[in-house]
């Protein structure tokens, strides 16, 4: 076996109308719209596909091998490889970079990788409590939200940074998502006011500081170089894909900044040539789950120094109009089908690279970054580009 | 250049219940032996790909429970969902990409934790077949019986698997269960699910393997002994078992033709000298040798008594015992690659198989074999 | 009303509710941990013997290390320790061990056992936000009857107020 690497691009974006409750399809019925959009995106027939890689989190749905089902009757699965990768928020990111490795291995032409969730349908907080440890953390922990507002506490105490400043971090995603046809909360008149009324959820998180539950489905194809061109002259290349994961527990270290936002960014960087991210990157899709983490997120990322994301946001640099625009899309705060949550961060990164992003459009983007997060504090990155790297 | 080879592997001992380790325990005890007998540390690991279960470890994100025991604090790791052979496809890739240099590839599974009936029950959809409370037992005796009667392989033939599987334990000091047994042992235990008796199924076993993968350069650094990686194929049956051909391994047929053809294996009986494969039922390893080429379709019950799977035949399938003595459930996969590894090195001790040069290793995921993969090994 | 008939036409759902009971090995560090806790009050971690980083919770495995921490290498910790974070949760959900939704408000709190290096995170006996402070000392409460369970034997721990 003795294969090149490649290239690898973005050639075919689908997503659904994220919505809280889909009760007009099952799961099957819900993914298949946005591999269908995927597919007509890149028109591809589903003969074409080469692998599909698809993921949820099973215990959300309840689904044990979800993939078999999902792969095969939403998906163009059937005598193909079908795999499943599934690690939690960070599902979307992992299976984009799974994907990335399948095509840049050479093993395949292209690949179908979809990521999507139906979390109506289960428990998200019982299912997300289960992923900690039976004996030492299910007994306290409250869900994703307990430690997200251990973090906030945290980080407000260290850095000074105020509700008001979080609650501005909610009004921008929530804003811009209005300029976003597939975000879940669209709110154009959203106020700083409305969102610090909002009730107490766990302190000093408010209900409007807190990312919402949605179901949806997210699908992209990957194509090497020679695929690539067959299928578009406006691709969305990537530059580079790194991980950093953490102590299982994640209480082990303080909890107040993610240094794994910080060591994989900066490797991702180097290979993407980034040296300053505000001026080399025009536009940055992250996963913020609260308001408060948007703002510690873009100094773990390097957007700032440690303690001025606050700073940051108030000189207007992570508006649609600023030096570097985080979450056109609306983020996290706007949209959250947990499996697919990271997989529409790299969507909208690859949808503002091709300049198809209409109304929420970031202008001239040549290098986008999209951020998972999940687990016990994990980063994943993937940068992407106009132009290829080779 | 791109080529992967695996350097090393290391195994637990599968037993029944493994009470005294937690799940991280388990693990780490398979990544201390890696790096204690590659004389590696932790630095030496590029990255990790793990694959495990969630249902069958309880926990959402189950690779979370692990990431101390797999040394991927501050480093990258990921997680297929499903048997392990398709975590070390996802482990190969990673440095066929050219991303990394050494890549650890875990697989673990304690079925001791959790009712196994009642997990595969959940591998059926909500919808239509759940309710039903079908399981890997049920749908294995219903593919078992369909593809006797199309064939007319009979039971005995199908006992003589067991047989043979259960008396290669004996010489796998790994095996979960290493006790012979006959014929009439297997033909006089109790009926499970038509035509398929307790005998003819696994154990339920807890364990873990762990191996390193590396480039070219580096594999010959580390190892006199690398095996490589030189043919890959995997593909996806129907899901509703009503979709399915029921009497031939349509996926796993294909998936072979992709690895052999990769492999440049145009007989795979006189080219093959070893192989693992994942069978979960007595019929099923027939229904292998079937879909891998071994036999002709429907010839599968003559070509286990004809003794040419046995270990002195011509291409001896599962020297290790297979599934059918020892089911850590997701690791499975990946103890078939851990056990060509060691027949290719030739340090698979009172289960080698004299001068092989080329393995196959088959692992699978769902029921009856839905997903597949086919590895092929060779050594330098 | 009629929109209401609808839906319940058009979209029926399927309930699942079979349970899915695990039974999970703790390890041999958790078991000396409770056998200490419900004997002797003790509250125990483990120390790496190679860096030294004293783990609370204790576990066998130094993830910096990749070294082995065994019974031996359990220390004892005094149940006292500083806060580093805090809140209180306010929201309803099912909890997992109980399939019940978990009575709340509860107050629930990062903090570091003196002597250990690491955080962990456990109920505080305060609801009020304004009474709890990073830096403030707490202590582990312990029940009078043990049992060998984390949240039964210390159901939480309490602040100690500064008069004290």
């Amino acid at each position: 076996m003795k294969i090149p690497k490649h290239d690898v691009a973005v050639v075919g974006i689908g997503q659904t109308k994220f919505r809280s409750k889909r009760r007009d399809v099952n799961i099957p019925e819900m993914i298949y719209e946005a591999v269908k959009m995927a597919l007509d995106d890149a028109q591809l027939e589903p003969k074409e596909i080469d692998a599909v890689i698809i993921g949820n989190m099973d215990h959300f749905e309840g689904i044990n091998f979800s993939e078999l089902l999902c792969g095969i009757e939403a998906a163009p699965g059937y005598l193909k490889p079908v795999v499943k990768v599934a690690t939690g928020g960070t599902t979307g990111s992992s299976l984009a970079i799974c994907g990335y490795h399948n095509v840049a291995s050479g093993i395949y032409n292209n690949v179908l990788v979809v990521g999507w969730e139906k979390l109506n349908e289960g428990g998200a907080t019982t299912g997300i409590i289960t992923a900690f440890d039976p004996v030492w953390e299910r007994p306290s922990l409250a869900g994703a939200l307990g430690p997200l507002a251990l973090m906030a506490g945290m980080y407000s105490a260290k850095y000074g940074i105020t509700p008001e400043q979080a609650a501005k971090v909610t009004v921008k995603n929530r804003s811009n998502a209005a300029n976003n046809p597939f975000a879940h909360l669209q709110m154009p008149n959203i106020t700083i006011d409305y969102v610090m009324s909002s009730q107490m959820i766990s302190y000093p998180l408010r209900l409007h500081d807190c990312c919402p539950q949605s179901e949806g489905a997210c699908a992209l194809i990957y194509a090497n170089e020679q695929e690539t061109k067959k299928i578009t002259d406006n691709p969305a290349w990537v530059h580079a894909v790194e991980t950093a994961h953490y102590y299982t527990f994640g209480t082990d270290d303080k909890m107040f900044d993610l240094p794994t936002a910080t060591i994989a960014s900066k490797k991702a960087y180097k290979k993407a040539g980034i040296s300053n991210p505000v001026k080399d990157l025009d536009v940055a899709e992250i996963y913020e789950p609260t308001s408060w983490s948007e703002l510690s997120w873009t100094e773990a990322l390097g957007f700032c120094k440690p303690g001025e994301g606050g700073k940051l946001l108030d000189e207007e640099i992570t508006q649609m109009s600023g030096e570097l625009p985080v979450n056109p899309s609306g983020g996290v705060l706007s949209t959250n089908p947990i499996g697919a949550t990271a997989l529409v961060r790299v969507a909208e990164a690859a949808i503002q690279i091709m300049g198809r992003g209409e109304k929420r459009q970031v202008p001239d983007v040549e290098k986008a970054l999209a951020m998972g997060f999940g687990g016990s504090l994990w980063t994943e990155i993937m940068i992407l580009g106009k132009n290829p790297m080779r | 250049m791109d080529k992967v080879a695996i350097v090393g592997c290391a195994q637990t001992k599968y037993e029944a219940e493994k009470i005294d380790q937690t799940i991280s325990e388990l693990v780490f005890e398979v990544v201390k032996k890696l790096h204690n007998e590659l004389g590696i540390t932790n630095d030496d690991v590029g990255c990790v790909i793990t694959g495990s279960n969630d249902f069958n470890d309880g926990r959402t994100i189950a690779n979370m429970a692990i990431q101390d025991a797999v040394g991927s604090v501050r480093k990258s790791e990921s997680r297929v969902s499903g048997d392990g052979a398709f975590a070390f496809v996802y482990g190969a890739m990673r440095i066929l990409s050219e991303s990394y240099d050494t890549v650890m590839v875990v697989s673990h599974c304690k079925c001791s934790e959790v009712d196994q009936y009642l997990v595969n029950n959940t591998i059926f959809d909500p919808y239509y077949q759940r309710h039903l409370g079908l399981d890997q037992i049920s749908s294995a005796g219903l593919m078992a019986n369909m593809y006797m009667n199309k064939y007319g392989v009979t039971e005995d033939q199908a006992a003589r698997v067991v047989v043979k599987n259960r008396k290669n334990a004996l010489n796998n000091p790994y095996a979960h269960l290493q006790k012979e047994v006959t014929l009439k042992d297997i033909l006089n235990s109790k009926m499970m699910a038509y035509p398929l008796k307790t005998l003819d199924f696994p154990p339920f076993s807890d364990g873990a393997v762990a191996m390193l993968l590396a480039k070219e350069d580096v594999a010959k650094r580390m190892t006199d002994t690398p095996i490589w990686l030189k043919g890959y194929g995997s593909c996806t049956d129907a899901y509703y078992l009503g979709n399915r051909n029921m009497t031939d391994l349509i996926g796993l047929e294909l998936a072979a033709k992709e690895a052999y053809r990769m492999a440049g294996i145009s007989n795979p009986i006189e080219n093959l000298d070893v192989c693992e494969v994942s069978e979960n039922f007595s019929i099923h390893e027939l229904m292998i040798y079937e879909a891998l080429g071994l036999c002709e379709k429907g010839e599968g019950g003559k070509f286990i008594e004809s003794g040419e799977t046995q270990m002195n035949g011509s291409i001896p399938v599962n020297p290790s015992g297979g599934v059918l003595s020892s089911n850590p459930a997701m690791a499975n996969g990946l103890i078939r690659v851990a056990e060509i590894v060691l027949q290719l090195q030739g340090k698979a001790d009172r289960r080698q198989i004299p001068n092989a040069k080329t393995g196959l290793a088959y692992g699978m995921n769902g029921i009856c074999s839905q997903g597949n993969c086919v590895l092929i090994f060779g050594g330098d | 009303m009629s929109k209401n008939r609808k839906l319940k036409k058009d979209f029926f759902e399927i309930k699942w509710k079979t349970d899915l009971p695990y039974r999970y090995s703790i390890g041999k560090l958790a078991v000396k941990f409770f056998e200490e806790l419900k004997v002797n009050k003790k509250i125990l971690g483990s120390k790496c013997p190679k860096c030294e980083k004293v783990h609370f919770p204790p576990r066998a495995v130094c993830a910096d290390c990749l070294v082995e921490m065994k019974i031996d290498d359990m220390v004892e910790l005094p149940p006292k320790g500083t806060l580093e974070g805090f809140t209180v949760v306010n929201y309803p959900f099912t909890d997992p061990s109980t399939g019940g939704i978990r009575p709340f408000p509860y107050g629930y709190a990062l903090f570091k056992l003196d002597g250990a290096d690491t955080y962990t995170m456990h109920f505080v006996d305060e609801t009020d936000v304004s009474k709890m402070k990073i830096g403030q000392r707490v202590e582990a409460v312990f029940s009078e009857e043990r049992k060998g369970d984390l949240s039964a034997d210390i159901p939480y721990f309490r602040i100690i107020k500064e008069e004290e």
